[in-house]
């Protein structure tokens, strides 16, 4: 094959992967004929080709960038919210109540925060579900940054007469110390119970709550250190934290997949050693929280 | 799992298309909308991110009738192939019943194609479940490239690849062009429905 042909070949697969959305094998193959037009003594105008194929390259690294900013969390259709929401509702046949919180969180989880909340109020009605909505709401309020409705929720909550005295003190706890890794010295209301009250049974939830987390981190900017997160979201062994663009750098380095095994869990009640795995890393790229990092940790154990 | 509704005498299963990114998993959904409009039930669903790369899922609900009596539904679904996005894609595929494998033909992509089977076992086995015993097959996907002068894996190949220990029924196709995706599609039906009658016993 001609010289020539060799390259508009290259380049014409070069010009289909990139229609497809394969913007590395498209890289590639410019590079590619790039290469060959430089090396060939025989073609004549190959400053002008050489522009050309850099540009296509620039072009493409534009693209590539896009992509790898990763997903928006896009404020869904609420025809799209209800598909996630009966989607992930994995529990419909064996207990509505499990269904409904299933699909509350899983549109939490998506970035529909405002959706989430109108699912976690109406779960708010159901007795064993009451503690564990209550605390998603009050976790939403703060992923919307609004701390202050989250207190005044509570304070709402430790008036009226919804929750039991220990209840309110779980709540209580789990709030305080969210504020507390925000670096915020709000107090709370504490609730006593009465005197003659029999201790109620505490809810079983299938993973004890974490309100941050704290990671070794290897490489990187921050290498040899432990940083801090706080946990903006809980679903049993799986935490997400959302972590502030300008922290972005000390976590550049970590990868879905990537493992640690010593990392710190602190809990109201403890702080404890365990170790986990990246799960999903992306950037936010719309809403409040635009430019702000998504990762989710899973608990391997503890 | 299925939904089996003893009452309605009706049985809601779930198809999920998995395989690499770019693969073609939405194309193909997009030409079984298109194609087969008498069997769909409602809209098809796309949740989307940069350059059409699917970002939850994609959607489609069909309907194949009375079958021994019983009324089936099928929910199909795409997972978002990209690496990043492993933990919506295990989301996914809970509660799967059959899975279209979109493997895709370009040679370029071919350890794409296997990382993403390794990727598909993995979480299937987190479920409890099997890649030996789940109704499974694959689609060898974006063969009209092949005109094009475009570098493809042979269908042997492809064979020797993906399928030399699964042995499942494969298809090659053009999710572009239409060729090759209904009948995989059916072929899966097929096993689904033959698997959930042996749980469900619902036929005896
Ligand atoms: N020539 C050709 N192109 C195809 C075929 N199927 C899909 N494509 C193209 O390949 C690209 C990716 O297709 P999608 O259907 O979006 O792929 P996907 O598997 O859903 O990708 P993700 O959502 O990122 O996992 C698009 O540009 C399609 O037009 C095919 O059979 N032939
Ligand atoms: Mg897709």
């Amino acid at each position: 094959m001609g010289d020539k042909e060799n390259i508009k070949r290259i380049l014409q697969e070069a010009e289909l992967y990139q229609g497809q959305g394969l913007l590395n094998e498209a890289r590639l193959k410019y590079d590619e004929a790039s290469d060959l037009v430089r090396n060939n003594p025989k073609i004549k105008n190959k400053g002008k080709i050489l522009a050309g194929l850099s540009k296509k390259i620039n072009l493409l690294e534009v693209d590539s960038q896009k992509v790898e900013r990763g997903p928006s969390s896009p404020e869904l259709s609420s025809k799209a919210q209800d598909l996630i929401q009966k989607l992930f509702s994995f529990s419909k046949e064996e207990s509505a109540e499990e269904a409904a919180l299933e699909g509350a969180l899983a549109l939490a989880r998506f970035g529909q925060f405002e959706r989430a909340l109108e699912e976690f109020d109406k779960l708010m009605a159901n007795d064993a579900h009451r503690v564990v909505a209550a605390k998603n709401i009050l976790r939403c309020h703060i992923a919307l940054d609004s701390e202050e409705t989250a207190a005044d929720k509570y304070e709402v909550w430790a008036k009226g007469d919804m929750f039991s005295a220990d209840q309110l003190e779980t709540i209580r706890i789990f709030l305080e110390q969210v504020f507390e890794n925000k670096g915020l010295k709000r107090k709370l209301t504490v609730v006593q119970a009465p005197a003659e009250a029999v201790v109620e049974e505490k809810q079983d939830e299938e993973f004890i709550d974490i309100s941050a987390i704290g990671i070794p981190l290897e490489s990187g900017p921050g290498k040899g250190k432990v940083v801090e997160f706080d946990v903006n979201f809980q679903s049993g062994n799986l935490l997400s934290l959302i972590i502030s663009q300008k922290d972005g750098k000390l976590i550049e380095n970590l990868e879905v997949d990537s493992s640690f095994e010593d990392l710190q869990f602190y809990s109201p009640i403890a702080i404890f050693n365990g170790s986990g795995v990246v799960a999903a890393k992306s950037e936010i790229k719309a809403g409040p929280k635009q430019g702000d990092y998504c990762l989710d940790i899973k608990i391997t154990s503890t | 799992m299925a939904i089996f509704n003893l009452k309605k005498r009706e049985i809601e299963c779930k198809v999920v298309y998995y395989g690499p990114g770019r693969g073609g998993k939405t194309t193909n959904l997009e030409y079984i909308f298109k194609t087969f409009r008498k069997q769909i039930t409602g809209e098809m669903v796309s949740i989307n991110t940069e350059g059409d790369r699917t970002l939850f899922f994609d959607f489609l609900p069909m309907g194949l009738g009375k079958i021994k009596g019983c009324e089936i539904k099928v929910q199909l679904y795409t997972v978002p192939g990209q690496v990043q996005y492993s933990s919506t894609r295990k989301l996914v595929l809970r509660g799967v019943d059959g899975i279209v494998f979109v493997a895709d033909s370009l040679a370029v992509r071919r350890d794409k194609n296997m990382l993403s089977l390794k990727d598909l076992q993995a979480n299937l086995k987190e479920y409890g479940l099997n890649i030996f015993k789940i109704p499974l097959v694959l689609q060898y996907n974006k063969r009209d490239l092949e005109e094009q002068g475009i570098p493809i894996m042979s269908v042997e190949q492809l064979d020797h690849d993906l399928n030399r220990q699964l042995k499942v029924p494969s298809f090659p196709g053009s999710a572009l062009k239409g060729d090759g995706i209904g009948v995989a599609l059916k072929e899966c039906m097929k096993l689904t429905l033959k698997s959930l009658q042996k749980e469900l016993k619902w036929a005896q």
